[in-house]
Order: structure tokens, then sequence, then C-alpha cells
């Protein structure tokens, strides 16, 4: 059940508060914003709804510190406002507000429409604006919990490294956006529901969809990505199929195109306990993968646990 | 009828957001983009067929906002890049021309000819990328669009100049307007973040030889215009066929059955599709 913080002290809102919550979440109530952010350093809620009683200024204080820490920053806000007019919102770091008024109509309705948000735009990647580690574990355990049949692909690019020493981060960082752009497109048009792709961070993506379009997505993604790269090379490297860089002990070598390999794993052929497993197994699949000269992917199609 | 100079006009022609198309092209749209299932390749061979399309495509994916200036020539990777949704929201902002409509028919007909030619050509050549080649045809005259829309007027005399004195319209459109289509399209093009290949096949169409970072696709498209006007496809703004640049046709150096080739492809396109603009 999903936790909602009411932070108040007048009666009559926490009272309203826990009456019209109660049947959806677990509402905790505490006194005062202080209090409360001490609360969810130890526990993170899934929503605050926090009364901002007009002319005090700790309240706002406490919450824009709270804030300012990227792991509270997705933390959504709902202030409850009576009928002073609004305060300056750059000085009060929420996401919507509330009239106290307005509180019997509207407070279930603002409060499940800021955890959908919330759950929407958790920790974005900014160069792909994907989804991180933490919406992709939720997204596999979810998966795994429910005894869904689903693939798991997971993707890296070969010779990244020596292109981004070459020709700077900066182009480096347009080969991350575009193999973004390319696996979530080709992923969303082969299935639009349901499909779950995210950027663990690096080179490193992975993406969740049904086993029937998994293979044709993991051929079209190659495809693509081979048609595209090299159009981002220098055309003289372009021409001869890579470039000289220097390798990891820094020693000048010929890199050839860069390429992406898939490793794809799933729940249809064999069970998995916990996502660990099911991540080494697709992990293990992307080495095999990587082992081919070239953009390449390989699916797990055995159907015992590897020993 | 007062002149204008164009040069003086630059910063309202950067201004422009959007190519309007032709009533052919509307009417389509809503049909690719509601086809259940539509894949990405499925609108990109609808787009290519589209100089206002595939302006708005390629403006979108090349902008700084979307993260790749200047480097995405191709509607195929612009499509992928972008995805469906985006695409779908993007064609369904077209607006129709609402003025001088038979004459913006023969313009796309003879830009999507160019595409055509463009195509085969870069293909016979082995050229790496033949669908920049032929965004290039399909844009190359998108300068005339620009200065139909914006100057009705000053356009239809250029039009009558070129056809009474016999000249091309691009000296036509010097005299009234101090500079070419090819001019106006490049400030817009740059304007738009095109790549820079895009841009110069664009600038140099009529002059080849100053081509520099693509001399080859330069080349392919300046012939392609020429061919499509003498094969009488579409109507490019006046009725002169012009001389080839001589070092261009040397640089491709195509045999007469290349060449024939290249035109069987120009008529089996126009078989299948008919006139695409009406």
């Amino acid at each position: 059940m999903k936790t909602i913080l009411v932070v108040s002290t007048d009666p009559l809102l926490i009272h309203l508060a826990e009456r019209l919550l109660s049947p959806r979440f677990r509402a905790i109530v505490l006194g005062g914003m202080v209090s409360a952010v001490d609360a969810i350093y130890n526990n993170i809620p899934n929503l605050v709804v926090v009364e901002i009683p007009a002319g005090d200024s700790t309240t706002a204080e406490a919450i824009n510190n709270l804030k300012e820490d990227p792991m509270f920053n997705q933390l959504p806000i709902l202030a409850v406002i009576g009928d002073q007019p609004p305060p300056d919102w750059e000085g009060l770091l929420v996401e919507d507000y509330l009239r106290k008024g307005d509180l019997e109509r509207d407070l279930l309705s603002r409060v499940l429409l800021a955890v959908s948000r919330s759950e929407r735009v958790v920790e974005i990647n900014p160069l792909t604006r994907l989804p991180g580690n933490i919406s992709i574990n939720r997204q596999i355990e979810d998966r795994l919990g429910r005894g869904e049949f689903f693939s798991f692909a997971y993707a890296d690019l070969d010779y990244f490294k020596p292109f981004n020493d070459k020709y700077g981060f900066s182009r480096g960082d347009e080969v991350i956006k575009i193999t973004g752009r390319l696996i979530l497109n080709i992923v969303k048009s082969r299935q639009p529901k349901g499909s779950f792709i995210g950027h663990i961070g690096g080179d490193d993506f992975v993406f969740i969809m049904e086993p029937g379009p998994v293979e044709g997505a993991c051929g079209e993604i190659i495809r693509a990505f081979d048609q595209i790269i090299p159009t981002l090379y220098d055309p003289e490297d372009r021409e001869r199929s890579g470039i000289d860089s220097k390798d990891r002990r820094g020693t000048a070598r010929f890199f050839p195109l860069i390429g992406i390999s898939i490793g794809v794993s799933g729940t249809s052929i064999r069970s998995f306990s916990h996502f660990g497993e099911l991540t080494g197994a697709a992990s293990e699949m992307k080495r095999y993968a990587k082992k081919t000269q070239g953009s390449s992917y390989e699916i797990d199609r055995r159907a015992t646990p590897p020993t | 009828m007062d002149n204008i100079d164009i040069r003086t006009q630059r910063t309202r022609i950067e201004n422009i957001n959007a190519l309007p198309t032709v009533p052919g092209t509307v009417k389509k749209v809503s049909q690719v983009i509601g086809k259940p299932g539509v894949t990405l390749s499925e609108i990109s061979q609808f787009v290519v067929g589209d100089p206002a399309l595939t302006t708005k495509v390629l403006k979108m994916v090349n902008s700084a906002v979307y993260g790749f200036p200047g480097r995405i020539s191709s509607v195929s990777h612009a499509i992928m890049l972008l995805g469906l949704s985006v695409v779908k929201g993007l064609l369904l902002g077209i607006s129709v021309f609402e003025i001088m409509q038979q004459v913006m028919a023969g313009l796309w007909d003879h830009s999507v000819g160019c595409a055509v030619v463009a195509r085969a050509i870069a293909e016979k050549k082995g050229l790496k990328d033949p669908e920049e080649v032929s965004v290039g045809g399909l844009l190359h005259d998108f300068g005339k669009v620009i200065l139909m829309l914006e100057y009705q007027t000053q356009y239809e005399e250029a039009m009558k100049q070129a056809a009474s004195r016999k000249t091309a319209i691009f000296e036509a459109e010097r005299a009234v307007f101090q500079e070419t289509h090819s001019a106006v399209g490049t400030w817009l093009a740059e304007r738009w973040r095109f790549p820079p290949n895009l841009v110069e096949v664009i600038e140099c169409h009529h002059r080849p030889g100053s081509a520099r970072k693509a001399p080859m696709e330069t080349a392919i498209v300046h012939f392609s215009d020429i061919l499509v006007r003498a094969r009488g496809f579409g109507f490019g703004g006046d009725p002169l066929v012009p001389a080839v640049h001589p070092a261009a046709f040397d640089l491709l150096a195509l045999t007469d059955a290349d060449i024939r080739e290249v035109l069987d492809k120009l008529e089996n396109s126009r078989e299948e599709s008919g006139s695409l603009s009406l």
C-alpha cells in the first residue's frame, strides 16, 4: 500500500484527509514539517500533503531544503492553503496545491493524480530522459511478482570509449542519445502498451517486452543503429570504417565503428525468483553477442538455469 | 509592381516555421497515421514523398532542443529518432497551400521527380546514403515555395518574365528579388540547422562547381533537376531545360545506358503514383 504523509495541526483537515485517503493509502499524520522531514529521511512516502498556514515561513523552508537533495527532488508535495492569496511558487518547491475549502471534493483525486504523475517521471536520465535503475528494478520486480511472461533485454555499445576519446564527449553524448531514441521508438512501435525502456547509465540500456515481438525489435534496433551511427563519424573515418584511438592501456590502435550488442533472457522459458538472476542471464547473453564482430543480439533459449 | 530586395527580408524569412503542402498530401495524412499498427518505415515512405512534411521532420530532429543539430539528413533516420507519437503530432500540424495551387502542384511533381532521379543516380554511383541525396532532390527548390508563399505577386511577375524573355526562373528571380530561391532556401535550411551537405546541395544546385563539402551530391541534384525538366515532369517555375554544367557531368561520368535506366525509374514512379499532388 502506498504511503501518504499528512502534515498539519488542523484537526478538521486531519480528519478529512484520513477519511478520504484511508481506503486507498496508508495515511500517516505528523504535526509539523520539521518532524515530517525526519520521518521522510527514514522512509520516503509516495506523497506529502502539507498545510501551509498563512505567514508561516518555517514550513516552506523545510520543504525547500528537503527538495534540494536529488534523492527527494522527485517526492511529490501537495500544499494545502486557506483563503490567503497563493504564495510565490518560486519560493516554495511543491508540485501542486489545493484550497482547504476544496478538500472534500478534490483531495483524493489530486493525490491520485500527483502519485501517478510522480511515477511517470521518476529518476530520468538527463541525457536520454529515460528512467534509470530504481524504475528498472521496480519494473522487473513488479512483473516477476505478477508472474508475467516477459523478455528482458540488456544492450550496450562496442568501441564507444575510443569514439568518445577521439571526438570528445559531446559527440559521444549524441551517440548515447541516438541509441536511447532508437531503442525507445522501435520498442514502442512494435509494442505500444506495456513495454518499458530504461537507461542504466553510460552506454548501458535495458528494455522489457512481451516475448513475441522481442526478436523483431532486436533486429530492427541493430539495423537502424548500423545505418545511423556511421553518419556520426567524420567522412574519412567513415570511409575506412573506424578510427585511430587509444585503448585502456593508452596504446594507439585502430577501432572499428561502434556496434550494439543485445542480450535477451525472459520468464517464458524458465522461472526466475529474483531480478538479479534475470539480469545476470541477460548480461550473459550480451557477452555472447559481444563475441560476434559488429552489432548483434543473442536470445536465451535455455530451458534450465545456467550452471 | 515593385521589385524588392529580398536580402533585406532575411529575418522575416528566417522566422518562417513551416511550409504548407498540396491538398493531396493533406488528404492522405490522417489515412496514413490513422492506420492501425502503422510502422515507422511506412510513415517514412509517405513523408519522403512530400517536401513540406520532409522539412518539418528534419527541422524537428535537427533542432537544438531535440538534440541532434545539423546531424540528420535522412527522413527514415529522423523518423526513427523522433518516434511515432512525435511524428504523428508533426504530420497532423501540416496546413494546405491556399494560393497558387496549380503552380505548387507542378513544383511538387518536379521536386518528387528530382528525388526519384537523384536517388537512382546516387545508387548507380554507389554513394553510401542514397536517401540523403534523394532528400536533396526533394528540397532543392524549397526556396521557391517560400518566395511564392510570402511574395505571391512578385513571384508571379518573375514567372511571367521568365516565360516572356525565355530565361531561367532563377534569373528572373534575381531581377525581381535581387537573389534567387537557392539563397532563400539556404537561409532557412541553415536556420533550421539542416546538415551542411544538404544546405550545400540547396545552395549550389545551379552552380555545382562551387560545392566544396558535397560536390558529388550537388552534381547529382543539379543533373536530376535538368533531367526531370527535360522529361516534362512537373513544373519548376519556367519551361526551360538549361544546359548541364560540364564539370558536373564529367564528375558524374554516367553512360547513356545509365541515364536511360535512371529515366526508366522516373517513368515507373510516375506510373505508380500518377500526379502526387492533386
